[in-house]
């Protein structure tokens, strides 16, 4: 079974269309309503079973010359094991008054960081994330930095540093233990964490 | 913290901070722990210290003016990023670079790969209290330093591949240099063999440590040598084979347990197998140009702007307005020393970049941590982190 | 005591020296090192170019222990609070290096997230171009702090920092005297209005016993 065979499955069952723009490979423009089954099909039930997602990448087409169509789109691609040199990729168009994709982070481990990446840069909102939080930038950051309205050198200042107990909180309960008394450090007096700090 | 563990008993853990300056968090990683005794409970991470801002530069130069920020990604291995990035756009081109760049891009490939495991082992044995396999690793890279220096003209930073070509061909004596090192290198091997393979302390505190099965490693989308540890014989060199790496004999690494013994060894074993290619590359090195000769995607030499017109057309254009990608969008991946490098590419047909998005190696690395270092000792930890060998660089671009 | 600490004498110089060249051949790195320069500094500690040459013999990776700071790569806002926090919990007498582009003025990422500079957060002595600095460069630097730390004078820095504690200590006890002072006028005042009551009440018990 060939790439372009699993398209044309694709094709049948989920009425995918082709990326015209991927001239070196197979690309599946996806409507995010069957995202999530299109993605559980390449997993399982091919031929080419695609069980490693390589990449998750958000585009912002606000410049891009002669667009035609929803601004973002968020770009998979999928790699198998198996079968060495198989690869396939998937674009999930998203406009920009419903910045919403369902989450795959169910299906592979590496999602959750990918997706959380992309919510960071470009604010899409990836609907049963467990835990959709900014990634690379700090908490404090307002906005979206690769969009293509967002000036480049648009700086931020971070007054002083994020702790983590919430969510290593968080991640004690899904290891199965209960927390009966939170640490004393989660209720930070603010005054005195923001001493020293450098906000002007 | 008082927290009731899933039998109902009553643990007081202490959540204890690592990062993100800490000597064994090489960069400037960070996790939080949850630690019960000695024994860690629960763990989670946070990146992006090292946030630069890679996708959003590239942007706003040109095509080649890409190159240099590729140089700092993985900055133990710069050439190899550069080359991974050239690679994905000549691709677009649909060229065929020449004979001769073929062969050195291959040899220059291997020495980074050979200089970037070296820095890894190095420093996982630093961080683990051993400062004379530090040495012994640093020599060679010494060396291949110097050769560096000598053909791209600085030591860390190289940005020696351009699209299209590389930015200059190699000098009179680069043969002798690199055997010289290669010889160095495999003494070093020997050095750090006699130190590592017997040893107590070291292997107490790396035989099964930080496990991972392949399934796992897999669905958290692991590459490269940390992969190959789990006993998955996947290398793209062989997968999908670029610049003739399916002609050279040569072997892909092997590990068996997934263990932090294991990345690393596989890692030595790596550095012998990049030695093998690059003695053999080194042969099939023939005299002939290592420039595409096509002004639309290859600056012109210096030499054509004084003769000729076109030579001078050529080189204003594509300074100034950039070499002009195809339109389209592309993904490709590259085998580097930490796995596969991906550069997905949206190109407007412009000058300049629409997008470039970079797909890290380490970043996947560095999600399963937090199940690699749960249930072990705190200690444990720093072994399996250098293990990973995660380059902040990379990491959070 | 301040006027003659501040006259170098044949005591006061001797002694400068001697803490001078002890101070500069024993400047402890605190190795801040977060990208592309820490793996070059890594190469200025090993074998060919031996940091220890020039008595910066350990590199310590606690901020208590180590006199100079050396910042090797970029600073993001991110990084920004934990830099500074580090710098704040060094001892005096403590230097600061920036080392390479990055850490000097934010080199080429000129960028929402990258901080165009280290002396935006806190003071730097010495500035080391290139991306990455050369060994040879690392060691030019602390060439240079190590003749700027010899330039320093002991004695006056600390015949001034007692001057100041005198004054300070002069300020203090002449705000507790005025303090003390407004105290018992107040106190005295209380007293004269309690006796004021008192008389008045006799006056008034007299008067009232007399009818």
């Amino acid at each position: 079974m060939t790439v372009e065979e699993i398209f044309a499955a694709l094709e049948e069952k989920f009425g995918v269309k082709r990326e015209m723009h991927d001239k070196w490979g197979v690309t599946a423009i996806v409507s995010a309503s069957y995202l999530h089954n299109v993605v559980q099909f390449l997993k399982d039930e091919t031929g080419i079973k695609f069980d490693m997602l390589v990449d998750i990448a958000g585009i912002d087409y606000l410049t891009y010359p002669n667009h035609e169509g929803p601004r973002y789109a968020v770009a998979y691609a999928f790699k198998s094991m198996e079968n060495p040199g198989a690869r396939i990729r998937l674009k999930v168009l998203v406009s920009e008054e419903d910045l919403k994709v369902p989450t795959i982070s169910d299906l592979y481990a590496n999602a959750n960081w990918y997706e959380r990446e992309v919510y960071d840069l470009f604010g899409i909102v990836f609907q049963g994330h467990p835990d959709l939080r900014r990634l690379l930038n700090h908490v404090e950051f307002v906005g979206h930095p690769l969009r293509k309205d967002y000036p480049a050198q648009k700086r931020q200042w971070l007054s002083t540093n994020d702790y983590l107990l919430p969510e290593l909180e968080k991640r004690l309960e899904t290891l199965g233990y209960r927390v009966v008394q939170r640490s004393k450090e989660v209720e930070t007096n603010d005054n005195e964490f923001l001493e020293g700090s450098i906000k002007a | 913290m008082i927290v009731l563990d899933p039998n109902g008993e009553k643990l007081n853990l202490m959540p204890l901070n690592v990062g993100p300056s800490h000597p064994a968090t090489h960069g400037c990683l960070r996790f939080l722990a949850a630690m019960d005794g000695e024994t860690i409970v629960a763990s989670v991470e946070e990146i992006g210290y090292l946030h630069r801002g890679f996708e959003k530069m590239v942007e706003r130069g040109t095509w080649q003016q890409v190159v240099p920020y590729t140089d700092r990604l993985n900055y133990c291995s710069a050439i190899m990023n550069n080359i991974a990035f050239c690679r994905t756009v000549e691709n677009m081109f649909g060229v065929e670079i020449p004979e001769r760049t073929k062969v050195l891009r291959v040899i220059v490939n291997e020495l980074s790969r050979i200089n970037d495991h070296f820095v890894c082992v190095a420093a996982a044995f630093q961080d683990l209290g051993g400062t004379t396999p530090f040495m012994y690793a640093f020599n060679p890279r010494e060396e291949i330093m110097c050769i560096w220096e000598k053909l791209t003209g600085a030591r860390l930073t190289n940005s020696f591949a351009r699209i299209g070509g590389l930015s200059r061909d190699s000098y009179e004596g680069f043969e002798q240099d690199v055997l010289a090192a290669l010889n160095s290198t495999e003494k070093a091997l020997k050095d750090l063999h006699a130190c590592l393979d017997r040893n107590r302390i070291f292997l107490d505190r790396t035989v099964g440590i930080g496990k991972i099965s392949a399934e796992k490693a897999i669905s958290y989308g692991w590459t490269g040598p940390c992969l190959r540890a789990s006993g998955v014989a996947s290398d793209l060199r062989k997968d999908e084979p670029y610049y003739d790496y399916e002609t050279y004999d040569w072997e892909v690494v092997v590990g068996t347990q997934g263990d932090c013994n294991d990345r690393l060894q596989v890692r030595l074993a790596e550095i012998e197998e990049s030695v093998k290619i690059v003695r053999q590359a080194l042969k099939r090195l023939a005299p002939g140009p290592v420039d595409i000769v096509d002004p639309r995607i290859r600056v012109p030499a210096h030499k054509l702007a004084y003769q000729d017109m076109e030579g001078l057309i050529g080189r204003f254009k594509s300074v100034y307005e950039g070499i002009r990608v195809p339109e389209g969008e592309y993904y490709c991946g590259s085998e580097c020393a930490n796995g596969e490098l991906g550069f997905t590419i949206i190109s407007d047909g412009s000058g300049h970049p629409y997008r470039i998005k970079v797909r890290p190696p380490c970043l996947t690395q560095f999600a399963a941590f937090h199940e690699l270092v749960e249930g072990g000792l705190l200690a444990d930890s720093m072994a399996v982190l250098s293990g990973l060998n995660i380059i902040a660089g990379e990491l959070d671009r | 005591m301040g006027n003659e600490a501040e006259k170098p004498n044949i005591i006061t110089s001797s002694l400068d020296f001697l803490v001078n060249w002890g101070r500069s051949n024993s400047l402890w790195p605190f190795p801040y090192g977060t990208a592309c320069c820490a793996i070059e500094f890594m190469s200025t500690e090993v074998g060919r170019y031996d940091l220890s040459r020039i008595g910066s013999e350990y590199v310590r990776f606690t901020p208590r222990q180590s006199d100079v700071l050396l910042v090797a790569g970029t600073i993001t806002y991110k990084q920004a609070p934990i830099l500074k926090r580090i710098y704040e919990q060094m001892a005096e007498p403590r230097w600061v290096i920036a080392m390479g582009a990055c850490a000097s003025s934010g080199g080429f990422y000129d960028c929402y997230c990258t901080v165009p500079g280290i002396d935006h957060i806190i003071p730097v002595d010495v500035y080391i171009g290139g991306c990455p600095p050369r060994p040879e460069a690392f060691f030019d630097a602390m060439f240079d702090l190590q003749k700027k730390v010899k330039d320093e004078s002991f004695m006056k820095q600390r015949a001034e920092s007692i001057k100041d504690q005198l004054e300070m200590i002069k300020a203090k006890t002449a705000e507790a005297k005025r303090e003390t002072a407004a105290c018992v006028r107040e106190k005295i005042v209380d007293v004269k209005d309690f006796m004021k009551e008192k008389q008045q009440d006799f006056v008034k018990k007299a008067q009232f016993w007399k009818e």
